[in-house]
């Protein structure tokens, strides 16, 4: 009796095991990210283009700052630079620049917005981050970092960039 | 093929040892860690952005840059990686303790040789100039800043402040006491380019390394330390940080006794990789701070 009922359990286990071990054989899916991944390891394939400008050239356009904020540049590479924008010693927003010819895709975006900031094309992107494009080759970009740094205050700081002299960057 | 970002950032481990001993340093900076695992949950984290779309061209965006070997975010990687290559089969003894159960290193002491006090001193330098050295690499400073490296460390937060922490916690005040820095800086004015030379970790990342050959590279890890210890002291003096301080936090889960506190260091040494770990995460966070602002 006991070893019908042995056997009945290993039977009815089958099913059970098989299914754990293939579902541990499943292979992950593949990740949202591999096309890229795959592309950019290609022979040949670069993020940035020697011909973009020093992110060093940029420093000088980034707004001035005053009370109490405070600017703390963090990444300066070619063809992009970028400062954290500090309230009271907060994290409010993130100020950058970037050179299209690295990412020329960038430009799409504003060529379908009606926006303008300072004169220059400019679109919201997403609920974080507003930019505008300068000459179209420069994207001055400010990104929220803290619910209290609104797009209102996005589009002030976009302004206090020095963008006459970022157009006459060559 | 080496790994890509998001597989690195995927694979983090949500616990285990590394973790343990990460989580029991937050009493040092309350608050300022967490573990993020996983590159989407990072991408959301750092941006903020829920929008599917513009996820998938931030993710994408960041894995072109770090695959792009000319902007040294893969140098980086390697630093991190290097400084931490540890013993892991002790560590994967260690981890195989039951869940809920202390985690005893004391079961291990046979396995462990204490470093001595020199070559904790040298493991210690030389973990921070790769800090220094990684720092530049990823945000695209000169390689030999150092003075840009001590400004930037009072801004230091997230897992880059919990990586300099765990450093002076692990590598500094438990096996050295509480004048770790200085002592630190003694002993390297007393080790040779030679000696130097012998110490494994060095000889892999001497490439990266700055100064004219090794005694070039020895002068420049003096002059790091140097600048760094105040920094350091401040760390440790404003805290009121002690080794019996951080020893009262890792016995919430670790058999620990006071006289085998060199023991210990080793034994964190050989089976954590928190430099890997915070390195990781720093990499993907400026990794997609750059991808954000590209878009």
């Amino acid at each position: 009796m006991l070893k019908k009922f042995q056997k009945l359990l290993t039977l009815a286990l089958v099913p059970f095991v098989l299914w754990v071990s293939l579902s541990a054989c499943t292979p992950q899916p593949p990740s949202r990210f591999e096309q890229a991944q795959q592309e950019s390891t290609q022979r040949g394939a670069t993020a940035v283009v020697k011909e973009s400008s020093q992110g060093a050239k940029f420093n000088a356009f980034f707004p001035p700052v005053e009370g109490d904020y405070k600017r703390i540049y963090t990444q300066e590479k070619q063809g992009f630079a970028e400062a954290k924008l500090k309230r009271a010693g907060k994290e409010v927003a993130v100020l950058a620049i970037s050179d299209v010819l690295n990412n020329p895709a960038a430009v799409q975006k504003f060529q379908t917005s009606s926006l303008t900031i300072a004169g220059y094309p400019a679109v919201q992107q997403g609920s974080m981050a507003t930019a505008l494009l300068v000459e179209g080759r420069y994207q001055v970009k400010v990104l929220s970092r803290d619910a209290s740094f609104t797009a209102q205050d996005r589009k002030q700081w976009l302004e206090k960039f020095n963008l006459a002299g970022l157009a006459a960057l060559q | 093929m080496s790994k890509s970002i998001y597989e690195l950032v995927d694979q983090l481990p949500q616990g285990g040892l590394t973790v343990m001993v990460l989580n029991a340093l937050d009493f040092v900076i309350p608050g300022q860690w967490e573990n993020t695992v996983g590159f989407e949950a990072t991408i959301r984290k750092v941006t903020g952005e829920t929008d599917q779309g513009l996820i998938q061209q931030i993710g994408d965006r960041a894995v072109w840059l770090f695959n792009d070997k000319s902007q040294g975010y893969q140098n980086a990687l390697w630093l991190y990686q290097t400084v931490d290559a540890t013993d892991s089969a002790l560590g994967a003894a260690a981890l195989a303790n039951k869940v809920g159960e202390k985690v005893s290193f004391l079961g291990f002491l046979n396995k462990i040789t204490p470093n001595p006090e020199k070559a904790q001193a040298l493991d210690l330098s030389i973990k921070l100039v790769a800090e220094l050295v990684a720092f530049c690499q990823i945000n695209g400073i000169p390689g030999d800043s150092i003075g840009d490296f001590v400004a930037s460390l009072a801004d230091y937060s997230g897992e880059s402040l919990m990586r300099m922490t765990a450093l002076v916690c692990l590598d500094g005040l438990i096996p050295l006491g509480p004048d770790f820095a200085l002592k630190a800086l003694d002993f390297i004015e007393q080790v040779s380019p030679k000696e130097l030379e012998q110490n494994s970790t060095f000889s892999k990342i001497k490439p990266l390394i700055p100064g004219q050959g090794v005694a070039g590279q020895l002068e420049f890890i003096g002059q790091s330390v140097d600048s760094v210890k105040g920094w350091m002291t401040n760390f440790v003096a404003q805290r009121d940080l002690t080794p019996q301080k951080l020893l009262g936090q890792l016995r919430g889960f670790m058999e620990v006794s006071e006289d085998k506190l060199d023991y210990l260091a080793a034994f964190i040494d050989m089976s954590t990789n928190y430099y890997e770990h915070t390195g990781i995460q720093t990499l993907a966070h400026r990794l997609i701070e750059r991808a954000v602002a590209e878009i």
